[in-house]
């Protein structure tokens, strides 16, 4: 049977498919907007199911502070919409005008705003998902607060479309900022800016974003505060105290585009660490290091303990800094993901050194053979060949 | 009753001080803070390390022995409720803090440590644990982890969830494997196995030492009572806060039945009124003080009548002392009475309050209320008496409604306090066959055995084919004043 591409307009259409290529052993790829497939292992499967067709914010119920929306609904469209009562899910997730909500929550992509109010599983309440077999599952809830039963939409959140297929999912909302103050430090010696960073994660300011970085000439710190007037008074002066002797403006750059503003930069390898918050800024002057040797690379880490770094370099180059760099993170856990190739040789796995595999794969398998026995969803696309 | 084969492979796995086969030491452990559910457990261990319970699990799973874990045995729905011919796993002798690490904000604990010590570890530092259930002085991390516990401040700071990045665990077979992070990392890839652990009541797995999160204490906390005449109003403000763009810390209703008992044991001096509303705000201080204005203001916009602000650590512990014990103190305005914890949208409370006040008056029973009105979370507390003949049932069956009535609502059977046997059978109104269907292969990825905590959380036909009957007696913990319920 030759490939196909499937649209479901409704959760239903979508189990009916399920259930006949589940019957008939046919491969599936589901894609929102395809902004992220290229991530994990390259595969190829016999059908590809598109979510587009399922879109639409089904439910803002602004006072209670969640909202319902379609998979196939793009970020901005589900954002701008929420924020016609001034609130947001917070999360800034790459691509965000393309990107849909189905394939943000199979990749469990996040941005700066992950450091105050955390990743999208602690922001998704509940989940329609159709299995592999068709079966039609509602997960979590409507509420915010919620124990009655395993955390399902947590499980699927970031498991790469390998244990069913999203349709459907509620956020818990924030509102938006009213006020916002952004400055950016920098300074051509890193620890100082490590250690302002340090004293603004303990301070007890209203911290909403920061992000550090590195420049052509120098280092980099941004600094959003997001505060009532009064607050934000305050902290501008109390941060200008913490950096008096580091050069401190207002920020000229959008600080939520700066991660996918290196997606934009030509032939670049990007990669994705995890690291220890204290072992970020030994990761970026690291990076910054690399010019000396001719290997463009600009890193971006945010407070939580992730760098996302596009590497700009030969072939050979470049497999020995992934290499380097997973063997550094290997002692405590951390990790380093292939999001973008480039020249990256092909042969290289994209999440992992296959040596040190994730703790407790076996469990992860699993749970895949419960949801997915015969491995029709996105068959081994995922760490360990989920 | 063990074999005595059985008895000296357990001995073996965790020496004979660890071993309690006595019958009359066994009663320790027959319930939870459900107390109207007892078995008597066949053995209870208590190892000291992973190893030992790892050795404990490889043995019932080669003999087939249904395990339950138990940490200090606080929990509301009888989730360590012992199954019939079944070992009881107490982590209370795993009680070590194994590592603080201030500058990454994380702590490493056994399970057996309370929430409270958690906080007690890192307090001079200027940090504290967020997740904070009435019993915290007591209650371990293994048992919040387990139930995902909450607590009054939930709103601004999630979950037990939310605070655990990573655990190690020790599987129904035995083995021991590592959830999310060892060293306190975020976002590792592969699936969020602590996100499905964490609040699955025991069903999966024992976890054995724990990687929390902890949080900055914040510069300034106001807490603010404010008195109404209608629930109406008191909602209508809480909703008011919301639109405003303001994120409390917490907030908290009690209705006038309330009010009354916790001022009948506490003399919190609350305002005499139909409801009275709870707004706690913490972060800088300037923030707290712009945003404490525009509070009080919405409390007179909806006619409020007294506005009390405490700003001092002992202000504030008064008002949250009457808040804490609302619940024992029901005791004094009824000889019995059945809690219950469920959530609904914030947005349907007034048409709940109004369902539940007919439903109060249909039945003849009393119903006082108390909730987290930030999350919706509600904790209904249905009066009666025993001693009339049939009141027990009513109530029960009133209880149980209460529930459906939330999940009619769209909401939810428990905010916090877990399913575990005592609402087991009502899980079937709230999720439909294929939802249930998929947690269990959840289950079965785990435990194929059944062994790990059985015939908890999900319904079973021979628990719910007949109903169990049960009041709320107070937990001894809570009779004896250490701990409060909320």
């Amino acid at each position: 049977m030759p490939t196909k591409t499937h649209s479901p307009a409704t959760t239903e259409e979508l189990s009916a498919i399920l259930r006949e290529a589940s019957a008939l052993g046919r491969t599936i790829t589901p894609t929102g907007a395809g902004t992220k497939l290229a991530w994990g292992n390259a595969i190829t499967t016999d059908d590809t199911i598109s979510l587009a067709n399922l879109s639409g914010v089904r439910e803002h119920s602004w006072q209670d502070l969640t909202a319902t929306v379609g998979a196939g609904t793009t970020w901005s469209a589900l954002q701008s919409q929420l924020a016609r009562h001034h609130q947001r899910v917070a999360l800034d997730p790459l691509f965000p005008e393309r990107a849909t909500v189905g394939g943000i929550l199979a990749t469990n992509d996040s941005g700066l705003l992950r450091m105050r109010y955390g990743g999208l599983r602690d922001l998704v309440l509940g989940m329609t998902v159709v299995l592999a077999d068709g079966t039609i599952a509602r997960t979590g809830g409507k509420v915010v607060k919620n124990v009655a039963g395993y955390d399902l939409p947590k499980l699927l959140t970031g498991s790469f479309g390998t244990l069913g297929i999203i349709t459907e999912a509620t956020f818990r909302l924030h509102p938006l900022p009213a006020h916002t103050s952004t400055f950016t430090a920098r300074s051509a010696d890193i620890a100082a800016l490590a250690d302002l960073m340090q004293h603004l994660v303990t301070s007890a300011m209203s911290l909403e974003a920061m992000q550090l970085r590195n420049e052509p000439d120098a280092f980099a710190l941004d600094i959003q505060f997001a505060a009532v007037p009064e607050a934000l008074d305050d902290h501008e002066q109390r941060l200008r105290r913490l950096a008096s002797k580091l050069s401190l403006e207002p920020t000229t750059v959008d600080i939520y585009t700066t991660r996918e503003q290196l997606f934009a930069i030509p032939n670049a390898t990007i990669l994705k660490l995890t690291t220890l918050p204290t072992k970020l800024s030994a990761l970026i002057a690291g990076f910054a290091q690399l010019a000396a040797h001719g290997i463009t690379a600009q890193a971006v880490a945010d407070p939580s303990g992730i760098v996302t770094v596009a590497l700009v370099a030969p072939a050979a180059g470049l497999a020995t800094i992934l290499e380097d760099l997973r063997a550094r993170l290997a002692p405590i856990g951390g990790t380093a993901v292939i999001l973008q190739r480039g020249a990256l040789p092909t042969d290289i796995d994209p999440w992992n050194n296959p040596a040190h595999p994730p703790a407790a794969l076996d469990v992860m398998r699993a749970i895949k053979n419960e949801f997915d026995s015969h491995r029709l969803l996105n068959p081994g696309r995922f760490v360990g060949g989920l | 009753m063990f074999t005595p084969a059985i008895l000296d492979e357990l001995r073996a796995a965790v020496d004979a001080r660890g071993l309690i086969v006595d019958r009359n030491q066994l009663q320790t452990y027959e319930c939870d803070g459900l107390t109207a559910y007892r078995t008597l457990p066949s053995a209870v261990v208590l190892p000291r390390t992973t190893a030992e319970v790892s050795a404990v699990i490889r043995i019932c799973a080669a003999h087939s022995i249904p395990f339950v874990a138990r940490g200090a045995g606080t929990g509301l729905s009888g989730g360590s409720l012992p199954a019939e011919n079944s070992l009881v796993i107490c982590l209370a002798r795993m009680n070590k803090v194994l590592s603080v690490d201030l500058e990454n904000a994380r702590i490493t604990v056994e399970p057996g440590v309370t929430n409270t010590q958690v906080t007690e570890r890192v307090k001079s530092a200027g940090y504290f644990y967020a997740p904070d259930p009435s019993s915290q002085t007591v209650c371990t991390i293994g048992g919040n982890l387990a139930e995902n516990a909450g607590g009054a401040h939930c709103l601004k700071y999630g979950f037990t969830t939310t605070h655990v990045l990573g655990c190690e665990v020790v599987l129904p077979n035995g083995d021991i494997r590592w959830f999310g992070s060892e060293h306190g990392l975020v976002d590792s890839p592969g699936y969020d196995l602590p996100g499905v652990f964490i609040g699955s009541e025991g069903t999966l797995g024992i976890a054995t030492k724990a990687v929390l999160r902890i949080t900055r204490r914040p510069e300034t906390v106001q807490t603010l009572l404010a008195a109404f005449d209608s629930a109406t109003d008191a909602a209508q403000t809480v909703s008011d806060i919301i639109a405003a763009g303001m994120l409390p810390s917490a907030m908290e209703m009690m209705d006038r039945t309330s009010i009354f008992a916790a001022e009948a044991a506490v003399h919190a001096g609350y305002p005499d009124c139909d409801a009275l509303l709870l707004v706690e705000l913490d972060g800088p201080t300037a923030e707290v003080q712009a945003q404490m204005a525009q509070v009080r203001s919405l409390c007179s916009t909806n006619k409020a009548w007294e506005q009390r602000l405490a700003q001092t650590d002992t202000e504030r512990a008064l008002v949250w002392k009457g808040r804490k014990a609302a619940f024992a103190a029901m005791g004094r305005v009824s000889p019995n009475y059945i809690v219950q914890d469920g959530v609904i949208p914030r947005t349907a409370l007034p048409a709940v309050l109004t369902r539940m006040k007919q439903m109060s008056e249909e039945t003849g029973l009393r119903i006082a209320n108390v909730f987290h009105a930030g999350d919706g979370n509600l904790h209904p507390m249905v009066l009666y008496d025993a001693a009339n003949p049939g009141e027990e049932d009513r109530a029960l069956i009133l209880s149980y409604d209460i529930l459906r009535m939330c999940v009619d609502a769209g909401g939810s059977i428990s905010g916090e306090h877990g399913i575990g046997r005592e609402k087991q059978c009502v899980m079937s109104y709230m999720h439909a066959e294929p939802d249930l269907a998929t947690m269990q292969r959840v289950r079965r990825a785990f435990d194929p055995n059944n062994l790990a905590n059985p015939e908890k959380l999900f319904p079973t036909p021979r628990l719910c084919g007949e109903r169990r009957h049960g009041a709320y007696i107070p937990h001894p913990i809570e009779a004896a004043g250490i701990a409060e319920v909320y």
